[in-house]
């Protein structure tokens, strides 16, 4: 009973995570709430897990869970991969912009003359990663 | 550059590590008219210092994001500087700087939006066995998932209109971009065309390209850009 009512609170969280995951993912939320909602159901009813297990031609309701845990793992491990592709996308933006800003810096610094040479650049135009040199026929 | 096209023509050329060829490369597009545009992505090797020697227009990512991302940051800097014409062009000297006007020209003669360089209508320098499948591989795969009906589907050498790099929305960073700039052609239904190009392959060009095992990783990019909004 403990670990029952344990595995519930557990189970219930799963389904909590989904919830707010298919906002995002409707696929992985969708498999979520579907393996949180059968993880209650044999928590509860555990005999059924055998009988389903037959039904499907596994043999033992443990196989079967084993079976839907590695479901379940790799569920995880390709929310994870979307979810770091959504951050890299994050990451791309925020490089552009500082490779872009960068540019435009650059471009907008004064050229500093031999007249000039003893001031200071702007901090931007030394430290800018990027430039524009014009020479010749293109630029 | 013939008569008809006289607009403004950037050229792209995203770099990774390519101080060995990239002065060559760069020397070879100068003196046509092009504004040319380098996106050093991250480089650690000196490409940028080489690239800033030329006359050419740097940006510089902090990080290396990968060739698409680069496309993307050099596209997105030729429109709104009010490019007219958009040419991406690899920088590890496989690309012949004389095929670019065919591929203006064509935009022009048969008003198209998109120019497609196509290594099997034109000449590839020994194209190896291997590459040639993988190639033919994923030209099947762009007309069952496009509908485009291509002969080369990864060839670097292309050239957009202004309308056209406008209605690409590119969000694959690395590899997958060549397939994803395809669908988003076959997306915006505007014309396109393909153009014989030649490839220049070399060992250098060739340990640089993609590899068999690069494919698995362009469709799971492909797959799991689909899954997640």
């Amino acid at each position: 009973m403990i670990a029952q009512a344990l595995l519930s609170v557990l189970l219930g969280g799963v389904l909590v995570y989904a919830w707010a995951e298919y906002r995002r993912s409707p696929l992985v939320g969708a498999l979520s709430i579907m393996a949180g909602l059968a993880g209650l159901y044999f928590v509860w009813m555990p005999s059924h897990s055998t009988l389903v297990a037959e039904f499907v031609g596994i043999g033992r309701g443990v196989d079967l869970i084993l079976y839907l845990w590695v479901c379940i793992s790799l569920t995880v491990m390709l929310n994870l991969h979307l979810k770091l592709r959504a951050q890299q996308e994050t990451i791309t933006k925020l490089a552009r912009s500082i490779a872009t800003a960068n540019l435009a810096a650059a471009q907008e610094a004064p050229a500093v003359t031999a007249e000039e040479a003893p001031q200071p650049a702007p901090p931007a135009a030394a430290d800018a990663h990027t430039s524009r040199r014009m020479r010749g026929q293109s630029a | 550059m013939q008569g008809n096209v006289s607009k403004s023509v950037y050229v792209i050329c995203p770099a990774f590590n390519e101080a060995r060829t990239i002065a060559g490369v760069l020397a070879g597009l100068a003196g046509q008219g092009y504004e040319i545009v380098v996106v050093d992505d991250g480089s650690s090797d000196g490409t940028r210092r080489v690239a800033e020697t030329m006359a050419t227009t740097v940006i510089s990512h902090p990080v290396n994001l990968g060739q698409g991302a680069a496309l993307k940051t050099g596209i997105d800097y030729a429109l709104s500087r009010g490019a007219e014409f958009i040419v991406t062009f690899d920088t590890d000297g496989q690309h012949r700087p004389s095929d670019i006007p065919r591929l203006l020209d064509a935009l022009v003669r048969e008003r198209a939006d998109f120019a497609l360089g196509s290594r099997f209508l034109g000449g590839a320098q020994r194209t190896p066995v291997l590459r040639r499948l993988l190639l033919r591989a994923a030209t099947l795969f762009t007309a069952v998932t496009t509908g485009l009906r291509l002969t080369d589907t990864h060839n670097g050498l292309r050239a957009f209109t202004r309308r056209g790099a406008a209605a690409l929305r590119l969000r694959q960073d690395r590899m997958a971009h060549a397939s994803e700039i395809l669908a988003e052609i076959a997306r915006s239904r505007l014309r396109y065309v393909e153009v014989p190009v030649t490839i220049d392959y070399t060992e250098y060009s060739l340990a640089k390209g993609q590899r068999a095992g690069d494919f698995v990783m362009i469709l799971l990019d492909l797959f799991a850009h689909k899954l997640r909004r």
